[in-house]
């Protein structure tokens, strides 16, 4: 391979990695706390991206109940300004993350507090998805929406540059989901390893009993926890919405799935993992030969399966020890 | 007014009717302790206390405020403290982070600072490990940790459940005296205990239940010669 390549590669890897690892860390929140996966993320992941759209453009004008109406006649407020655009984004994301909390609170909590099998909640959560979906394609059909190329205003659609003969081509939005992602993780991680809050979040997710105990209200921080599952989901969508559009109702289908890949690479529970686990499966996609990208998803998950043969805990998973 | 009171309590765990009827007073300023089989309803009895178990039936009532409803963060505001049996410590973290838990109820971040200092002061061992993860300490270790962490929240009530499980013997002397340092600076407690005879003699009063229900009550000076007490607790 020549170094022009590789070096294009590396860059659409990182980019699609660091968005799988911020959307699979949701999963990673959620499972730390509760100890289950939440199937509904990957229609959160949906979500987010058409509430951003819903900012930014005002209209569905393709299909489904809400055609023909449009939010803002006179042209989006959120619309031909890159920070008018990112601030679209985060309220979109937010707006996802208070989704994921009525999530917990419809799906989740009432298993809980009725003392089910943690395995009906996850199937709950699964008929949340699916309600979503359903939801979305009745709603604004089930067409692919793509972002106005004017909607984040006059910002250089890629950068390139020369390496030998051969030219390196990043679009700009890459750059931007590499840098946001990065941004998300480092602030994820800072909140987490050195707050009050993130210590008391790991002290729940370690023993909730004790938290309890130590006058930390589970509860509420279970609805944090759900908060910033979604809004990482929310966040991740509407940055791959960006990228390659919002790809109708199953948008999130097939991202779930690999965000569920990636945390079981990287290790469950560890959030670490969730971040090596998503830059890897990234990385080995765009390695994928162009002919042969039909088969990126079948690349991941052989990657998934090979290293689950040498490592069954993933790659930065604790091992399970027994204590007597 | 006793500082904590239980009224007719009730309490099932497990399917069980683990405690039936009991009631009970903690003075300010008294050791009290809780002692029985395996199985009497000790346990389930500090764990009512500290609002972790919803009762079938009674009141509880600490500083003349009914408890028996609130929340277990709320129990802890309003100056319950519990150190669990089994210790409980939070392995995956650090001796110092399991410290500022203990105070997760408290805005004074100054005198949380100043009370973590005390209490390197006052287990010196901790403060020697205080960047090291909780799970690497001894068994004795975690429970010094367990009771500080207790003490970080500034409760007028600590529970103790078991505080000398499992430790070697030199360790629950050292326990104990601890258990008496803190009641002479103040704290009331209410205590857990397998080891009937030492805590009956660093106690003032003694409750002695049996599959749920007060058998027995009265001045631990006094219980500790008693017949039933003797034959059935003590091995006498």
């Amino acid at each position: 391979m020549e170094l022009s390549q590789l070096i294009q590669n590396l860059m659409n890897g990182l980019a699609i990695g660091s968005v799988y690892a911020i959307f699979a860390l949701g999963y990673t929140l959620v499972f730390s706390i509760l100890g289950i996966i939440n199937f509904a993320h990957g229609a959160v992941f949906t979500l987010g991206a058409y509430f951003t759209y819903t900012l930014v453009v005002g209209q569905f004008e393709n299909n489904g109940l809400l055609k023909g109406i449009n939010l803002f006649p006179d042209g989006s407020p959120f619309s031909g300004n890159p920070w008018l655009f990112a601030l679209a984004t985060l309220i979109g994301a937010a707006v996802a993350g208070l989704v994921a909390v009525l999530i917990e609170r419809l799906a989740f909590r009432p298993m809980r507090s009725r003392g089910g099998d943690p395995l009906l909640a996850l199937v709950s959560s699964l008929g949340v998805a699916l309600v979503v979906v359903n939801l979305i394609q009745l709603l604004v059909g089930a067409e692919i929406y793509n972002f106005p190329s004017d909607a984040y205003g006059q910002v250089r659609p890629a950068l390139s540059f020369h390496i030998g003969e051969k030219v390196v081509i990043i679009r700009t939005v890459q750059l931007i989901i590499f840098a946001v992602s990065l941004v998300m993780l480092a602030l994820l991680g800072y909140v987490i390893g050195r707050t009050r809050v993130g210590k008391a979040l790991r002290a729940v997710a370690e023993n909730p009993g004790t938290a309890s105990l130590l006058g930390i209200s589970v509860d509420r921080f279970i609805l944090i926890t759900f908060f910033l599952s979604g809004f990482l989901g929310g966040l991740a969508g509407t940055l791959v919405g960006t990228a390659f559009g919002v790809a109708g109702p199953y948008f999130g289908v097939s991202y779930g799935l690999k965000g569920l890949a990636v945390i079981v690479l990287g290790g469950l529970g560890s959030i670490p993992g969730a971040v090596v686990g998503g830059l890897v499966i990234g990385l080995a996609e765009a390695f994928v030969p162009a002919q042969y990208s039909a088969y990126k998803d079948a690349v991941a998950f052989a990657l998934l399966f090979v290293i689950l043969l040498v490592r069954p805990q993933g790659l930065l998973g604790r091992a399970q020890i027994q204590k007597v | 007014m006793a500082l904590l009171e239980i009224e007719n309590l009730s309490v099932n765990y497990g399917g069980v009717q683990a405690v039936r009827g009991l009631s009970l007073k903690v003075e300010e300023g008294e050791v009290v302790t809780l002692i029985g089989a395996n199985g009497a309803g000790k346990t389930t009895t500090l764990r009512a206390v500290s609002r972790m178990l919803r009762p079938r039936e009674g009141r509880i009532v600490f500083a003349g405020r009914d408890i028996t409803r609130v929340a277990p963060d709320e129990a802890v505001r309003l100056g319950v403290a519990q150190s669990p049996e089994g210790r409980q410590v939070l392995a995956r973290q650090s001796i110092q982070d399991n410290l500022e838990l203990g105070a997760y109820t408290r805005r004074d971040m100054g005198e949380v600072r100043a009370d973590i200092g005390r209490m390197y002061g006052r287990f010196p061992r901790l403060g020697e490990r205080r960047n090291q993860l909780a799970g690497t300490l001894s068994g004795g270790e975690q429970q010094m940790l367990a009771i500080a962490r207790a003490l970080m929240s500034r409760p007028r009530l600590l529970l103790l459940d078991e505080p000398s499980l499992g430790l070697a013997p030199i360790i629950v002397r050292e326990i104990f005296d601890i258990i008496g340092e803190l009641n002479a600076g103040g704290t009331t407690i209410l205590l857990v205990e397998q080891n009937a005879r030492l805590a009956m003699q660093r106690s003032h009063r003694t409750y002695v239940l049996e599959a749920g229900q007060l058998t027995l009550e009265g001045d631990s000076a006094r219980l500790v010669n008693d017949e039933r007490v003797l034959h059935a607790y003590l091995g006498g």
